[in-house]
């Protein structure tokens, strides 16, 4: 493997000694560039109460190429699918390499307390979320409940 | 002898009566035989026959004499009649009769009257030239057996040479026989060459044992011999190697006791009947009882010379005769059949040959100093001359040396040094007496090896009285031995014989040395000198070692040609005898430079020159309108004319293409007059006799020519052919002679040979003194202050990388296609020009395209190569640095202004950060801003541009999102204060060349003020860009730059040079100088750093350029940077230039080898 570049282990210095509230990044023992992530669900949202297991491996073309981040709890949301892809402007065509992991995960963070079902990932979900936003939300605390117990 | 010349009487008696009828010969006959009845073949019976030969010799000579008359017209009868008396009537008969009426015309012209000189010749069998030994034989053959040497004579061809061969034997008997029965010709004196032991075995058993010391004789038997080869036709297979059979002789009893060792009697056979050669024979060893018939017994053989072999040399004849005959023998053992004589002769100068390899005689090429003599392996010499004699036995030979020559390359190397190493010969150098020219008319001080120098250029010039003498050396010879003459030293007389015979009246005692041509078979006691008339030579110090001035002291010293005197000088147009279309301008040195030297050599003459009487005058242009009266017929006419190659090659031009005209009125301009002396500065430009500046200097006039060059051979061995050619060196510098001895045995192989002869042509007109040298007292010829060359490797930056690597694969492509279709070099010159792509893109993508007068020669496939890709297309993104889309004026003033707004520029330790790399702060000499006026490192921001690129994505500020563009960046340029400026970045985007240049001399600069600074690159078009990069770099109250290329014209270059030579405290001067049109000659001593931008495939060019601020004059150390691309076809080029610099490029051996060669660089270029 390439060796790190000098940005990434600056990032990750700074998620251990600065880290952001409600979110933890920890880089794998084994690849450095294989972060495990935890996201607390936005207080007020759906989702409040809930910690999200993710994983996010940075690219060889990082920074010139986003981060590729995703659930691995089960979430009930628009933009995430049933796989754990999120659908985020700036992970795909406005990623910019000024934007790191922190920002990312801010980023993914305010995706859970902001959900977008007009730019759906998962269309079922954002049918319903349409349809029956108070209902959508429900499920979405049921399964916060039920996979992402603290 | 008085018989002799009543021959001679009755022999032109014989040719008057020529006309008469036949009849009348026969009288003439009878004496022939009278004086020959001691001749066995002598006999009445033959006298019949006679009848009939004379009528017919008569029809010969007719037709002989009609034949010479035809090429020689004015030849007397006389003459015709005694080169007929002496070459009969065969197929060479001609051929060699003319040579020899060239050689000995004057004895031949003085002989006409009484005095028998041919017949001197035959009488004495010493001769007077390296045919003597065939003249003997021929002189005894046509007297004692008449009619079978003309039949032989007459139709040769008709023989073979099987035939000839016995023939040849029998005769060879038969004057054995003669010359015994005659009393024996005494030689005057012999001297001992060496003794050799053998066993031989005894045929006849003896009585008693052999008696140690006893003499015995050897007797040298043919097959012919009616006995022997009665034996041995028994044995029919042996009969052949029987021919050799030498019989050993009891002295005492005249019995045969035995015969000599068959490998020692093939060598020793021909020998014992020919003149000049003696051998006595002593028993050693027979052991102590009687011996029977197979026993061996030891011999010991003392060899020596006689007197007979060193006939008269006559040292007074000129090169040309010997090579004359030379070439005599020469095409004769190519042409089918060898005449018995040349066999003959042959056999016997091959025996010689092997005696002295046996004897181990050794030549001495350096007679002053035996200590430091370059022995060199007779064993060699013998292939040489093998080969000349036969061809095909030594073409297996030929093979082994060339395979070994291609296995052990530095062998070449070896012999280009040891081909300087003699031509140097040191210790005659360092012993050179100094010439001082007098203050009167010399301002500057000579350099003691200048000194020297000078005496040796007089000497040169025959101007004895004005070079210095050294106590106790006689005049120095300005002869040199002939080439193809070996020095031997006698050997210390160790024969049996010595105790008792006591040769003290030898008058050859006392000398050392005796020399011998091996080619011929002849040999000297004197010194077989060349006497040439040729005046001038061949200065070749190496590069700063003064050259110029040594030049302007000879001239100086001997300004004008003091044979004429004033009267004459004024009147020479009819004194001049030879031509008198041509005047001759007696007082006038004309000098022939490159441009760029015209005025150094101005102005070097006037600080040399201390008279007022003297003055140069500058030819270039129409300046002067009548050259012909200007140089002969006014008062004072310039000691030095200078002018340069370009307008000689000019003016002869014109005059090749007036035709008669101009010849009818004695030439044109500077082929109208004879000069007293021409040299050649930079002779090397003349190297290619093909060109046509060659071509016109070769025809130029002058009484003394003078070759001034550092680096007389650049790319091969024949480069030297042209200087000589220039010097008039007879005979070499006939191409004939040339190709015979230098180019022929080069192509072969056989490098020794053709080194040891150029070293012996070269050696008396050659002077070469070299940096490292030291002169007598140990001390180094120059003391040059030390010179530091470093390397600096460089990156190209983004823009140059992905030019170089589209390039790079084409170029690529090219070579593999070309390697495996086999015409690589078919493609040659489109390798070239992707070759140069890649060269220039590491200086500068804006050299691409540009028109570059290095590569005329390329422009055609230039364009070939161009249309056939995209470098169109990459040009114009080169190009498109300043389109439209850059900023405008306004906009740009506007981004600045909000730039300094935002932050503080002034502020040295302002800290920015990358937010690609998160470095901070970012590096302010590489930082960029967008247009949005967000700080990127370059390299971060430039990577991100392209990653965009790469993937079709719009390109937006990583930070804020708004569109940027690569071509509205703002960048920093830094001020010599430290603080920065804000400056567009990609207009100023530098290579890394220029970006590592400006910092050099800035820290220049800053160490050391007012430094002069040299710039070489080969690429014009560079230069200008450098100049601009430089201008606005450095601010314009710091430095002044020049610029110094060929499309200068004269004027402008010795402003150009003298401003830049002008030291100003304040200022730092650069002077951008282009390899070709400045890497020779200047003297740029004021400046002491020196940046070679880009590397040059040949070293010695690179070296030449740096030599013009290392050499003498040079006071500080001096330091030289060479900007190398890492990991480009630069570095590449540093490879080939080692390489080149092991090799030497002087030895590619022929075509073959230097194609194979530049495929290999090819090669090597792409792996």
């Amino acid at each position: 493997m390439a060796s790190l570049p000098k940005r990434i282990i600056k990032e990750t210095e700074r998620l251990v000694t600065d880290p952001v509230p409600g979110i933890t990044a920890e880089p794998h023992d084994d690849n450095l560039r294989y972060f495990q992530v935890t996201i607390e669900g936005p207080a007020g949202s759906p989702y409040e109460e809930g910690l999200f297991q993710l994983e996010l491996y940075l690219p060889d073309d990082y920074p010139m190429e986003a981060p590729k981040v995703r659930f691995l709890t089960k979430i009930y949301h628009p933009n995430i699918d049933r796989l754990g892809r999120i659908c985020l402007d700036i992970l795909k065509t406005n990623w910019s390499p000024a934007l790191q992991i922190r920002t990312v995960l801010l980023s993914v963070q305010a995706l859970l307390a902001s959900p977008n079902p007009n730019d759906p990932l998962a269309n079922d979900v954002a049918e319903d979320w349409i349809k029956n936003e108070q209902g959508a939300k429900q499920t979405a605390r049921e399964w916060t409940q039920r996979y992402a117990k603290k | 002898m008085q018989q002799q010349e009543s021959q001679t009487g009755e022999r032109k008696r014989f040719f008057r009566d020529d006309l008469e009828s036949s009849e009348n010969n026969i009288p003439f006959v009878a004496p022939i035989l009278n004086n020959k009845d001691s001749s066995l073949f002598g006999d009445q019976a033959q006298s019949e026959k006679e009848e009939v030969r004379s009528s017919r010799i008569s029809q010969q000579l007719a037709s002989f004499g009609e034949q010479l008359k035809e090429l020689i017209p004015d030849l007397s009868d006389a003459i015709c009649s005694k080169l007929f008396e002496k070459f009969g009537n065969g197929d060479s008969a001609i051929s060699s009769a003319v040579d020899y009426y060239f050689e000995h015309s004057k004895s031949l012209l003085m002989g006409s009257d009484d005095i028998p000189d041919i017949i001197d010749l035959s009488q004495d069998p010493k001769g007077n030239d390296d045919r003597s030994s065939s003249h003997y034989s021929s002189s005894h053959n046509l007297n004692s057996d008449p009619p079978q040497v003309i039949e032989e004579n007459s139709t040769p061809s008709m023989m073979s040479l099987m035939t000839q061969s016995i023939q040849l034997k029998r005769k060879r008997a038969n004057r054995q026989e003669e010359v015994s029965k005659k009393i024996k010709h005494e030689p005057t004196w012999k001297r001992f060459i060496g003794s050799l032991p053998a066993t031989a075995m005894i045929t006849r058993p003896t009585i008693k044992p052999l008696e140690y010391g006893s003499q015995l004789i050897m007797h040298a038997s043919n097959t012919e011999n009616s006995k022997s080869s009665k034996i041995y036709n028994s044995n029919g297979k042996r009969k052949v190697s029987m021919a050799h059979l030498v019989r050993i002789l009891d002295q005492k009893s005249g019995r045969e006791i035995g015969r000599m060792p068959e490998e020692l009697a093939r060598l020793i056979h021909p020998l014992i009947d020919a003149s000049g050669v003696i051998f006595n024979l002593t028993l050693i060893y027979g052991g102590d009882r009687r011996l029977s018939v197979g026993d061996n017994f030891i011999v010991q053989l003392d060899c020596y010379l006689t007197s007979d072999i060193f006939g008269e040399y006559d040292s007074s004849s000129d090169t040309v005769d010997h090579n004359k005959k030379k070439s005599k023998w020469e095409p004769s053992s190519q042409s089918m059949v060898e005449t018995d004589n040349e066999l003959s002769d042959r056999f016997k100068r091959m025996g010689l040959i092997t005696l002295f390899k046996k004897l181990r005689i050794r030549e001495i090429t350096d007679e002053s100093s035996h200590l430091k003599s370059l022995e060199k392996d007779i064993n060699e010499e013998i292939i040489d001359l093998e080969d000349d004699d036969a061809y095909d036995s030594i073409m297996s030979e030929q093979n082994d040396i060339g395979t070994e020559i291609d296995e052990n390359e530095t062998m070449n190397l070896n012999q280009l040094q040891n081909f300087y190493n003699v031509a140097q010969s040191t210790e005659a150098l360092k012993n050179l007496p100094e010439t001082t020219p007098s203050t009167d008319i010399m301002k500057l001080e000579l350099r003691k090896y200048q000194k020297q120098g000078l005496t040796w250029m007089l000497r040169r010039e025959g101007e004895f009285m004005k070079a210095a003498h050294s106590t106790g050396e006689e005049t120095p010879d300005t002869t040199m031995m002939n080439p193809l003459w070996k020095q031997f030293a006698w050997p210390k007389d160790m024969s049996w014989s010595k105790q008792d015979v006591s040769d003290s009246a030898d008058p050859s005692t006392k000398s050392l040395f005796f020399y011998g041509n091996l080619h011929t078979g002849e040999f000297s006691l004197e010194k077989p000198v060349l006497t040439t008339s040729m005046k001038g030579g061949i200065l070749s110090d190496e590069m700063g070692l003064g050259k110029t001035i040594s030049t302007l002291s000879l001239i100086l010293s001997s300004p004008h040609d003091e044979s004429l005197n004033e009267k004459q000088l004024f009147e020479q147009d009819e004194v001049s005898t030879q031509n008198p279309e041509i005047p001759y301008a007696a007082k006038t040195t004309l000098i022939v430079v490159p441009m760029s030297l015209l005025n150094q050599w101005e102005s070097e003459f006037k600080k040399a020159c201390n008279n007022d009487e003297m003055h140069s005058e500058i030819y270039y242009g129409g300046n002067v309108s009548n050259l012909k009266t200007f140089l002969t017929k006014t008062k004072t006419p310039p000691t030095v004319l200078i002018t340069t190659y370009g307008i000689i090659q000019n003016e002869w031009t014109k005059f090749q293409k007036e035709g008669h005209d101009a010849k009818l009125h004695g030439g044109r301009g500077l082929f109208s007059i004879k000069f007293y002396r021409i040299v050649l500065d930079e002779g090397h430009i003349i190297r290619n006799r093909n060109t046509v500046t060659s071509k016109a200097v070769m025809q130029l006039s002058g009484s003394r020519r003078w070759v001034l060059t550092g680096t007389p051979i650049i790319n091969r061995l024949d480069d030297m052919y042209s200087l000589v050619k220039f010097l008039r060196l007879e005979p070499w510098s006939q191409i004939g002679f040339w190709k015979q001895f230098v180019s022929v045995p080069f192509e072969n192989k056989l490098f020794k040979q053709a080194f040891d002869v150029v070293n012996s042509i070269m050696e008396p007109v050659f002077l070469r003194r070299t940096k490292q040298m030291k002169d007598s007292n140990g001390e180094p010829l120059v003391n040059l202050p030390p010179k530091q060359i470093v390397v600096e490797r460089l990156k190209l930056n983004e823009k140059q990388e992905s030019l170089y690597k589209t390039l790079l694969q084409q170029a690529e492509t090219s070579v593999r296609q070309g390697l495996a279709q086999g015409d690589l070099l078919k493609k040659y010159s489109i390798i070239l020009v992707n070759i140069l792509r890649l060269r220039q893109v590491c200086c500068d993508v804006r050299l691409i395209g540009a028109q570059d007068e290095m590569d005329e020669d390329l422009s055609k496939s230039n364009t070939m190569v161009d249309n056939a890709s995209s470098v169109g297309k990459l040009i114009d993104d080169a190009e498109d640095v300043d389109d439209s889309t850059g900023f405008q004026e306004e906009e740009f003033n506007k981004a600045v202004l909000s730039l300094k707004e935002k932050h503080d520029l002034t502020d040295p330790k302002l800290s920015l950060e990358c937010s690609i790399c998160t470095t901070e702060p970012i590096d302010l000499n590489d930082i960029v801003f967008t247009e949005c006026l967000h700080p990127f490192c370059r390299t971060c921001l430039t990577e991100y541009c392209d990653y965009q690129d790469m993937r079709n994505l719009d390109l937006k500020c990583p930070l804020c999102r708004n569109d940027i563009s690569r071509k509205r960046l703002l960048t920093l340029s830094k001020n010599n204060d430290g603080t920065f400026d804000v400056v567009q970045y990609g207009r100023i985007q530098r290579n890394a060349k220029v970006a590592s240049l400006i910092k050099h001399l800035q820290q220049l600069q800053d160490s050391s003020p007012g430094e002069q600074v040299v710039v070489f690159s080969q690429f014009s078009t560079y230069l200008d860009i450098l100049e601009n990069d430089l201008k606005e770099a450095i601010p314009s109250d710091q430095v002044e730059i020049y610029k110094f290329d060929g499309r200068l014209n004269l004027k402008e270059r010795s402003t150009v040079l003298e401003r830049f030579q002008q030291k100003d405290p304040s200022k730092q001067k650069i002077l951008l100088l282009s390899l070709k049109a400045g890497g020779v000659g200047l003297n740029l001593t004021c400046a002491s750093y020196a940046f070679m931008m880009d590397p040059w495939w040949s070293p010695s060019m690179e070296d030449q350029a740096v030599d013009r601020i290392h050499r003498i004059g040079q006071t500080s150390n001096v330091q030289v940077t060479r900007f190398i691309i890492e990991d480009s076809i630069e570095e590449k080029m540093l490879r080939i230039q080692e390489r080149k610099r092991t090799i030497g490029e002087a030895m590619d051996a022929d075509e073959d080898e230097r194609r194979k060669r530049r495929i290999d660089e090819i090669k090597m270029l792409f792996e």
